[in-house]
């Protein structure tokens, strides 16, 4: 190892000019595999923190934020009455288009029961709506656009007091504002009716199960929460996919660079490769050499990519905070992987080339 | 100087051939030597007459198209590709013209790893090449790169990296040729101290004629074989080594002189006092 290091290291500035080519890949990929994680955390953040573990649409409808549900009406009663059922939140959505400052913002409006739930799961600021016709706005919405608690926001001429800001609530597409059931059904001119219902089993009864005896209820699609969220995430791959092309172009950059540093600093060794292979240096020797350069470069761009990663992730967040690149650990690791796999496919050539060495070039001059 | 290693070098008939058909260039025509231990060899011969392909096949470099290479009892021509690199590290020494250090390495770095690819530890590579560093007078060099050192500094790193696994034989290909005069006699000095202390084979390819003056034994290489050296002569007009019985000859104040062609001869007749000085010396 210390003879890979000594040869990366015999030349800083190039090595420093290496490691920040990497580096950058690294960051890139980093990036987008995070920005992927925040859209795919964001379009399944309702659903995911809603109630319950069944979700019920109109027939025909396999999307809670793409499509248009309208349950049939008495429902929920139905609902209710089916053995092995323990609670039924209905809510009732609809995307709407907000004047705020004589900009147009599209949102998506939850009506929810306040009583039952499936409202906000986090409010940084004021209350959840208890009057009639109040909102609560998503905090970074607010934030982007100027609303604060106790201001007044419109809806095709109808205001809207808003009363509380929740968190965690924020789209790149359309944030979430949550109002009464109630106001939502006058507002749509819909008494009653509901676009999902949330059902929880009373305890000892398996989810699948009672999906199972809801089954035969009519006009209505059953799912498990886990699947509709899964629907859900396919009705978004379109905006996924070109994150994940980016993500392999900047993988193939990132090897690419890693890949000709490592040959060329195999090339430019070649000389010496052979000298150790006649000295008496076997190939697998050899072969650890190229790959421990190759790790070595991989390593530190690799974190350092990462470092970087984190810091563009944050200057989005302070520039444009409604979009989300979340940086989990699974996110890391798998850059991590990355970085490392990069090693290993930009090692392969030098290797080859070393292989193909002949030890009597040694003597040649 | 470390512990004494006997050792004999046996080649017989041994051949190279590169390519086939009617392509095929035979490099080396049934070549046999011995080298005892303790002994100095040095191969000469013009460029292109199969000296580097000889030395490669010898230092376990170069499969032998035919013949039989035995060090120390081992039959190294009949040995698998695997074991090869072992035989080298362990049986041979080798020192370059252009040295071939590592150029990231330090000189003691670039000693000890040869150590280290054979088995030893690194803090014991280190000490080892200490020790024959700090011996060959390079003590206060340790830890200088390649690039900071001098011809001679560099050679005898190369030299110490050659003789750190204690080899029986040391192949040394032109150690002279990229040193000034001193450090070349120095090396010359250095390599018959190893050959004669230590009781170690030394087996020299080079066009230099001084190394004869260490050499126990001369051998002329020509065409892949080995010529008898009282055969041969030296061209006074190009100077090129010739064989007696093959080449133009002339006669000039009572001597005979030998000629690679006609040119040279009738270059030479016209004017034999002009190559006064650069007589036809016979090799003997």
């Amino acid at each position: 190892m210390y003879v890979a290091l000594h040869n990366l290291l015999h030349d800083r500035l190039r090595f420093a000019l290496n490691v920040l080519g990497v580096a950058l890949a690294v960051m890139l990929v980093l990036f987008l595999l995070g920005l992927e994680q925040g859209l795919r955390l964001q379009v399944t953040a309702y659903l995911r923190q809603a109630p319950g573990s069944i979700a019920v649409t109109q027939a025909g409808v396999d999307s809670f934020g793409g499509g248009s549900s309208l349950l049939p009406p008495g429902l929920e009663e139905d609902l209710r009455q089916v053995p092995g059922v323990a609670k039924v939140v209905p809510v009732l959505t609809q995307t709407a288009i907000f004047d705020l400052h004589d900009k147009k913002i599209f949102a998506f409006l939850i009506g929810y029961d306040p009583a039952l739930g499936g409202g906000p799961w986090r409010i940084g600021e004021g209350r959840e709506p208890r009057e009639r016709g109040e909102v609560v706005f998503d905090r970074v919405l607010a934030r982007l656009h100027g609303v604060r608690v106790g201001d007044t926001v419109e809806v095709q001429g109808q205001k809207f007091p808003v009363v509380g800001l929740s968190e965690g609530t924020a789209s790149w597409m359309t944030a979430l504002v949550f109002v009464r059931k109630a106001d939502l059904e006058s507002y749509l001119l819909t008494p009653g009716l509901s676009s999902l219902a949330l059902v929880t089993p009373a305890p000892g009864v398996a989810p699948e199960a009672l999906r199972a005896r809801l089954k035969g209820l009519p006009g209505v699609e059953v799912w498990l929460k886990s699947e509709l969220i899964e629907s859900d995430l396919r009705l978004y791959q379109a905006f996924f996919k070109p994150v994940r092309l980016m993500s392999l172009i900047a993988f193939l950059v990132g090897t690419l660079v890693v890949g000709l540093v490592i040959y060329s600093a195999t090339v430019e060794r070649q000389r010496e490769y052979g000298v150790l292979k006649a000295l008496g240096a076997r190939n697998a020797r050899l072969y650890g050499l190229v790959l421990a350069q190759a790790l070595a470069v991989a390593a530190l761009g690799s974190l350092s990519g990462i470092l970087l990663g984190f810091a563009a992730a944050r200057l989005v967040l302070a520039l444009r905070p409604q979009i989300l690149v979340a940086l989990e650990p699974g996110v890391v690791g798998l850059t991590l992987l990355t970085g490392l796999f990069m090693a290993l496919l930009a090692a392969w050539l030098p290797a080859r080339l070393v292989a193909g060495l002949a030890p009597a070039e040694v003597f040649r001059r | 100087m470390r512990t004494e290693r006997a050792a004999t070098l046996r080649v017989q008939n041994l051949s190279k051939r590169y390519g086939s058909g009617e392509t095929a260039v035979q490099a080396v025509k049934g070549v046999s030597l011995e080298v005892s231990p303790g002994e100095i060899v040095l191969i000469m011969g013009p460029s292109g007459s199969g000296k580097t392909t000889l030395l490669s096949m010898l230092g376990a470099l170069l499969r032998p198209t035919e013949g039989r290479i035995e060090l120390d009892g081992l039959v190294l021509s009949e040995l698998s590709e695997g074991r090869l690199p072992d035989i080298r590290l362990r049986h041979f020494g080798f020192v370059f013209q252009d040295f071939n250090l590592l150029s990231a390495l330090s000189a003691l770095d670039n000693v000890a790893i040869v150590a280290e690819l054979a088995g030893l530890g690194r803090k014991a590579a280190r000490a080892r090449a200490r020790a024959l560093l700090e011996e060959l007078g390079l003590g206060a060099r340790l830890h200088f790169l390649p690039e900071q050192l001098s011809g001679g500094e560099k050679q005898r790193v190369a030299i110490a990296r050659a003789l750190v696994n204690e080899p029986a034989l040391l192949l040394a290909d032109e150690p002279t040729a990229n040193l000034d005069s001193h450090h070349g006699h120095e090396t010359m000095r250095l390599l018959r101290r190893i050959a004669k202390e230590q009781g170690k084979s030394v087996l020299i390819v080079s066009h230099d004629a001084r190394i004869q003056d260490i050499a126990d034994r001369v051998l002329w290489l020509e065409d892949g074989e080995f010529k008898e050296m009282r055969s041969l002569a030296t061209d006074p007009v190009c100077g090129m080594t010739v064989e007696r019985e093959k080449a133009v000859s002339a006669q000039w104040e009572g001597k005979s002189y030998y000629f690679c062609c006609r040119g040279c001869r009738e270059e030479f007749l016209a004017g034999p006092q002009r190559f006064g000085k650069a007589t036809a010396r016979e090799r003997e």
